[in-house]
Order: structure tokens, then C-alpha cells, then sequence
């Protein structure tokens, strides 16, 4: 008998730790470049941390944006006035999880909390993870700048969750912003670039996250505002071997349009290959979920045909000429074109020094660095001239969309969006 | 086909039935048969499509399971790193490809020629690696407390999900040899895949092959008095050590070929598939009997049919969907499990 209760115990344990992916792994810190070194504030070294996942699909992804935000860094020689600025990357994820982990996250936030030389914080990559950031962050009060996360609730609460995003912030201030535009841009721009391509039936598939999901909605009350029939909004299984099913549901709904919210961790390659098998007339459209190598390498020239993909990244050509210098001094140090985050990488350093470079002599302030931050006003940055909002969030309004050529991430035009 | 069971009572005759325990053996399956008929009423396409989806996936599934059940028969571990060997099949099957050159655009005899040969060296590759884990991490504690494998079983796990990781850290392509999606012949209205008739081709000469091996052969017989009783297997003149050793490179084999499938089914590899198809393969396990290498297939089978059926997004009217499918199959592995705890196939094991 006990030999059958050690099966059924064991296979409960193995039921439970399915939605746990992480279990036993805590190596958060795996991809830290260098060791913290306590300093009373009030010291000359400042350390900025930055937290993004350096393993799984997004891995290529996050390493180009940590690229960015060393360029920028070295752009102002290492230090803001009297203060040298220390950079340390971080790691929210875990090899087991293969993505942004909340433990591995949150290990990542106490760790700057808890390092008294701490000024800045750039990151997550991943909504999500920033869901879990944020607030220990915040308790610290530590400035907070995300190169990419695009979801409402993190700042705003139109179109948000119940109880977001007060509930991010415990102390009762905000000490987050971020340099893209927030999701409902995007799902105004992802609507449009789906009209302007002949979509009149969109099925949407959501990966369940607080970005993926977050994205879908706000994906359906811009398909609303702009008239497009949406047949379906449904979460997937990030672990599911195949889609095979599912696709074969969406087929018989008779959708024309596909829109997977979610990230290329979850399956996303698998999905569109299995969602063009089924359906291979059907237009797939991603979001900037998905704007990277990792996913648009593993496509195959068939389904590279019929993926159109929204993007805050433009063309080199119309950015500003530091844009354009930013990528050409990225080519020449790191020999390759950067991931379509780099850019914002670079920003969000960028306004983080410029923050602690408006505090003055109070650069070692984390407060005077806060407010410091949203009062940025008219802002020349490489991706444009930008205010940092009440919210924390930048002015910039601007969306891409892209299609995949050869494996590689193509601008196709400037969506223009009408946002409600 | 003697003794589908590793863990059946070697030579004693068919036990005396009462009529409570066939309810109790049939009602379950019953029960399972009589949902899916119900479903097929409602609505029949979809339904016949979703069973022929279930049960190709589902054929993936039992090879791993066949692994599993294996080793839990023989020394009553449960090889969390099973998953892992499946996943590093796969791996070596798309590096060989892409070794030998071998894309979608090569002709026919030699494609055919070479996922014969390729599909030998993953087994061969994962059942050397299932031997090599039982080696270092299983045999030195033979006779330590039970969760002294079960946590080297996790360790190992884990350390050959960061081979993977290291190995091919984003999700890669597979050449699609066998044109996966394409359909090869319809019925009922309902296409049959290439991919379909191709895991069916592979898996089914192998279970064949291997409900044989355990059940006419003198290893097998072997295995069977191992599972057994392993003292009295030793006193008899079995060489335990080596027998256990053969369960694992059998389980090997095994995943080895389910890689190799995956990989041609799916078109896409990528490090932590080991360890979803695990759980979900040592679910087929459980449910069909762990020990029990029928109960093993049909456990797989039904679990494939089960997630394509909650995946298409409505049983009976019930809005089910893909984000709802692992809930799904886990509560039907929980129902099973409360009501028949030996699983649908199970018998009586050694006792502990």
C-alpha cells in the first residue's frame, strides 16, 4: 500500500509544481556582472542595477538591451558630476522556467533594495515581473525605469485591472516610469495595422500573462472604438506541445486575423506555425511580444508571409541623428544590429542619468532623483523629444509595424493609430 | 501477450473475480468512453477530429510513459529525469539532420534512409544516457530511504535542462521530413496528417516490440522476478544490477523514439519540453496503472484525447479552452486516482 501513496503523492507534487516551473530554482543572480559593494549614501559611487531575463528565448533580446544601456553609460563617461555610477546586471530568470520567474524577480528587487549605494533601476522586461518589482522597489523608494514594459495597469487605471496600479504602490508615491508608450497605444496601433491589412474577422489568443493578457483587452476595446469584429479572446497553455486543436477551433470561426498577446517564451513559434498550418490564408499578427530574433529566425519562410508584427521601434532613418548615431555605434562595438529594444535601453539610462544629473548635489538622493525624473520636460533623447507624464510615462505615441523577412525583423510603416 | 504487466504476478494463474471488482476495474473506463460519446453526439466532427488529434499526440505521450512505468515497476523510483532523456532525443535527432545535411529538400529514399537511421542513434543516444543516470545517480543509493533517488531523480532533471539550455538555448526548427501538416488521406470528413500516420508507423511496431520483449523473452522474465521480489530474484541467479540496468535503457529507447517523433510532429525543439512532456507522460502513467505498460499507453492515449478535446474549447456546451486544459487533465487524473488509486489498469504491486 505505501507504495501506491508515494506514486499518488508524487504525482500531486508533480500536479503542483506543473504551474510552478521554477521549483528549486533560486539562481537569480546567475548573470550578475559584478558584486555589490555597500556604500553609505552619501558616498561618491552610485550603483545603477538593471533586471532583465538573460536566459530563455528573450536571452538575445535582454543582452542587446543591456548593450544599450552600457553604451549609454559610457556615453557619459561612467558618471554623472561627482558621482561615479557603478552598473550591475541582474537575472529574472531561471534556466527550469525558461523565462521571467517571480521568484528570481523579486530576488532581483531585494537585492538593489538592500544595497544602501543603490540610485537606480532599470527594469523588468517583462510586465509581469515588474508587477512583482515595483512594489518592494517602491517600499525602498528607489527610482524604477522600464525599457519595455507596455502594460496600462503599471501606471494608469483605464483599462486596468480592479485595485491597479495604487496597488503597486504601498508607499502611496509613484517611483516607476517607463520610455515606451503604454498598451492601449499599442492596441489601438496593432487594430489599425489589422484593418490596414484587409482584417475584418480577428480571433485573439492571449498568453495569460499581465502583459499578454492586458495587450487582448486592450486590443478588444480599440477593435470596438474602430470597428472590427473580434470572434474570440482565449488563453493558451505556454506549455502545450502543439496547438493543433486550437487552431483547428479558431479555423471554424471563420476568422481571417489572428492576434496572439504574449511573449516568444511562451510558445509563440509553435503557436504560428501550427496556427498557419491550419489556417494558411490567415493574416498572424504579434506584438512587440515577439519583436525579436528569437522568433522571427524560427518562423520559416511560409509563415514569415503572413506574420505582421507591432513594434515601438521604428526605422533607424526616422529617428532623430543620435538615434541614428546610437545605431551605428552599436554596430561598431558590438558588431551586430541591435534587438528592437536596444534603442529604448539606451533611453532608459539615459533619462535615469539625466534624472540624477538634474538632483544636482542631491545626485545621491534617492527622493531628489525621483522627483528629479518626473519632471522631465521636453526631453532630446535618441528616439525622439518626450515629457515624462504624472504618470511616469513618456509622451511618445509612435508605433511601427513590422513585417519578417529572411528571419529578420523588417520596418514596414508608421501605424496611425486612432486612439479613443 | 503475457504478462503486459512488469509487475504481474509471474506464474500464478487468473485470480478469482467478484462482481464488485469488475464494476470497480470497468466503470472508470467506462465512464471515460461514455464522456467521450456524449461529446461525440454533441457534436460529432469536431469530436472525431479532436479523438484523431488526441490520440497521435497521445502515442507520443505513451512511449515516454512506457519509461516511466518501467522503472517504477522494477525499483520503485520514479525517473524524474525521464523527460530530460525524451528532450535530449530530440536534440540529437534535429543535430544529426542537420549533420548529415538532410533538409526538406532531399529525395525521398534517402530522407526515409536517414530518419531510420537517425531514429536507431537518438534511441541509442537517450537509452546509453537513462543507463549512464541510473548508473551515477540511482545505483549507489539502491538502499537508502526512498527520497534519496527521488531528490537525484530532480537533480538530474534539472542539470540536463541546463545541458539543453546550453546546447540550444532558444526554440529550434526541426526540418519538416515528413511535410508534418500536410494531409495524407481524409475519412469522416477528417484529415489525416502525415504526421498522424507517421507517429502511428513508429510507435506502434514499438510497442510491439517491446509488450514482447518484456513478456516472452528470458530479460524479460528476468524483469518481472526483479520487479517482483529482488532478493529472491538474486537468490535465484539473476543478476539484478544488469536487469535493472536493461529496464532503463529500455525506458531510454523509448524516449529516444518520442523525440524523434516530436521533433517531425511538432517542428519545434526547444530545452524545457522534457520536462511538460514529463509530468504530463507520468500522468498517463499514474492513471493508467504505474507499473502497468498497457495502462501506461492507454493512459497516454487518453490523456492525448483529453487535451485535445478541452483545446478546441467546448465539452457539452462547457466553454472549455486551451488556457483550462492542464486544470482539465489533472482533475480527470484526480478523479481517477480517488476512485481506482492503483490507476485504471493497475493491479495490486509488491508490497511496500
Amino acid at each position: 500500500m505505501r507504495v501506491r501513496h508515494v506514486a499518488a503523492l508524487s504525482c500531486l507534487l508533480a500536479a503542483s509544481s506543473f504551474g510552478l516551473a521554477a521549483c528549486g530554482s533560486d539562481n537569480n543572480d546567475s548573470g550578475s556582472s559584478g558584486t555589490s559593494t555597500s556604500a553609505s549614501s552619501g558616498s561618491k559611487s552610485l550603483t545603477i542595477y538593471s533586471s532583465l531575463p538573460l536566459q530563455g528565448d528573450s536571452r538575445a533580446q535582454s543582452l542587446s538591451v543591456v548593450n544599450g544601456e552600457k553604451l549609454a553609460l559610457e556615453s557619459q563617461g561612467n558618471k554623472i558630476g561627482n558621482y561615479a555610477i557603478k552598473y550591475v546586471s541582474l537575472d529574472d530568470s531561471t534556466a527550469a522556467a525558461g523565462k521571467w520567474d517571480p521568484g528570481a524577480t523579486s530576488g532581483d528587487a531585494r537585492k538593489a533594495a538592500q544595497d544602501k549605494s543603490t540610485i537606480g533601476y532599470l527594469g523588468e522586461f517583462n510586465s509581469g515581473a515588474s508587477a512583482i518589482s515595483i512594489p518592494i522597489l517602491n517600499e525602498a523608494n528607489i527610482l524604477q525605469v522600464s525599457p519595455s514594459n507596455t502594460a496600462t495597469g503599471l501606471t494608469r487605471s483605464l483599462g486596468a485591472d480592479k485595485g491597479e496600479p495604487d496597488k503597486y504602490y504601498p508607499s502611496g508615491k509613484r517611483t516607476y516610469g517607463r520610455v515606451v508608450p503604454a498598451d492601449h497605444i499599442q492596441g489601438a496601433a496593432q487594430v489599425s495595422y489589422q484593418k490596414d491589412n484587409g482584417c475584418t474577422k480577428s480571433y485573439l489568443l492571449n498568453d495569460k500573462e499581465v502583459y499578454g493578457s492586458g495587450l487582448a483587452k486592450n486590443v478588444v476595446a480599440a477593435a470596438k472604438t474602430q470597428g472590427l469584429t473580434i470572434v474570440g479572446n482565449t488563453g493558451i497553455d505556454p506549455k502545450a506541445a502543439n496547438y493543433r486543436s486550437v487552431a483547428t477551433t479558431i479555423k471554424a470561426t471563420g476568422a481571417d486575423c489572428v492576434f496572439f498577446g504574449g511573449i516568444t517564451d511562451n510558445n509563440a513559434v509553435q503557436l504560428f506555425k501550427d496556427l498557419h498550418a491550419a489556417m494558411p490564408t490567415a493574416k498572424l499578427f504579434g506584438p512587440d511580444g515577439v519583436a525579436e530574433t528569437a522568433f522571427t529566425s524560427k518562423l520559416g519562410s511560409s509563415v514569415e508571409k503572413v506574420t505582421y508584427i507591432t513594434n515601438p521601434t521604428l526605422d533607424p532613418k526616422l529617428y532623430p541623428a543620435s538615434g541614428q548615431e546610437f545605431f551605428k555605434k552599436y554596430k561598431a562595438k558590438y558588431g551586430a544590429d541591435p534587438e528592437a529594444y536596444a534603442i529604448y535601453g539606451y533611453e532608459a539610462m539615459g533619462v535615469l542619468l539625466e534624472a540624477i544629473k538634474n538632483a544636482g548635489a542631491k545626485g545621491n538622493d534617492r527622493q531628489a532623483v525621483i522627483d528629479a525624473f518626473f519632471k522631465i520636460k521636453n526631453r532630446e533623447s535618441v528616439i525622439g523629444t518626450y515629457s515624462i507624464d504624472e504618470n511616469g510615462v513618456t509622451t511618445l505615441s509612435v508605433y511601427g509595424g513590422d513585417r519578417v523577412v529572411d528571419g529578420k525583423l523588417v520596418f514596414d510603416k508608421v501605424i496611425k493609430a486612432q486612439t479613443s | 501477450m503475457e504478462a503486459a504487466s512488469i509487475t504481474e504476478t509471474a506464474s500464478a494463474g487468473p485470480p478469482a473475480r467478484k462482481l464488485s471488482d469488475v464494476v470497480n476495474a470497468y466503470a472508470l473506463p467506462l465512464l471515460l468512453v461514455l464522456a467521450l460519446v456524449a461529446q461525440f453526439a454533441h457534436s460529432p466532427h469536431d469530436t472525431l477530429d479532436d479523438v484523431k488529434t488526441g490520440l497521435s499526440n497521445g502515442t507520443i505521450w505513451a512511449l515516454i510513459a512506457l519509461g516511466y512505468t518501467l522503472v517504477y515497476g522494477i525499483v520503485e523510483l520514479i525517473n524524474f529525469a525521464h523527460g530530460e532523456v525524451f528532450m535530449i532525443g530530440s536534440f540529437v535527432s534535429v543535430s544529426l539532420w542537420a549533420t548529415f545535411g538532410v533538409d526538406e529538400g532531399t529525395a525521398m529514399p534517402l530522407m526515409i534512409g536517414s530518419i531510420i537511421v537517425v531514429l536507431a542513434l537518438a534511441m541509442l543516444a537517450s537509452g546509453t544516457l537513462n543507463v549512464l543516470i541510473e548508473r551515477v545517480a540511482y545505483r549507489p543509493l539502491r538502499n537508502a530511504p526512498k527520497l534519496a533517488p527521488l531528490i537525484t531523480a530532480i537533480g538530474m532533471s534539472f542539470i540536463l535542462q541546463n545541458v539543453g539550455l546550453l546546447w540550444r538555448p532558444t526554440p529550434d526548427s526541426a526540418p519538416d521530413l515528413i511535410g508534418s501538416q500536410k494531409d495524407y488521406f481524409t475519412i469522416f470528413n477528417v484529415g489525416i496528417e502525415h504526421s498522424d500516420v507517421f507517429a502511428v508507423v513508429v510507435t506502434v511496431p514499438l510497442l510491439i516490440a517491446l509488450l514482447w520483449f518484456v513478456g516472452s523473452t528470458r530479460y524479460g522474465k528476468a524483469m518481472r522476478a526483479t520487479a517482483q521480489d529482488p532478493d529472491a530474484a538474486r537468490l535465484m541467479g539473476i543478476d539484478v544490477d544488469r536487469t535493472i540496468q536493461l529496464t532503463f535503457l529500455l525506458g531510454g529507447l523509448m524516449a529516444g523514439a518520442a523525440g524523434l517523433i516530436y521533433a517531425l510532429y511538432n517542428g519545434t525543439i526547444r530545452f524545457n519540453q522534457g520536462f511538460t512532456a514529463g509530468l504530463i507522460a507520468f500522468t498517463a502513467a499514474v492513471m493508467g496503472g504505474i507499473g502497468n505498460l498497457k495502462g501506461a499507453v492507454i493512459g497516454g492515449l487518453i490523456i492525448g484525447v483529453i487535451q485535445a478535446i478541452s483545446d478546441s474549447g467546448d465539452y457539452l456546451g462547457l466553454p472549455l479552452g486551451p488556457q483550462w486544459t492542464p486544470a482539465v487533465v489533472f482533475g480527470v487524473l484526480i478523479m481517477v486516482m480517488v476512485f481506482r488509486p492503483q490507476g485504471l489498469f493497475g493491479e495490486e504491486t509488491r508490497e511496500g
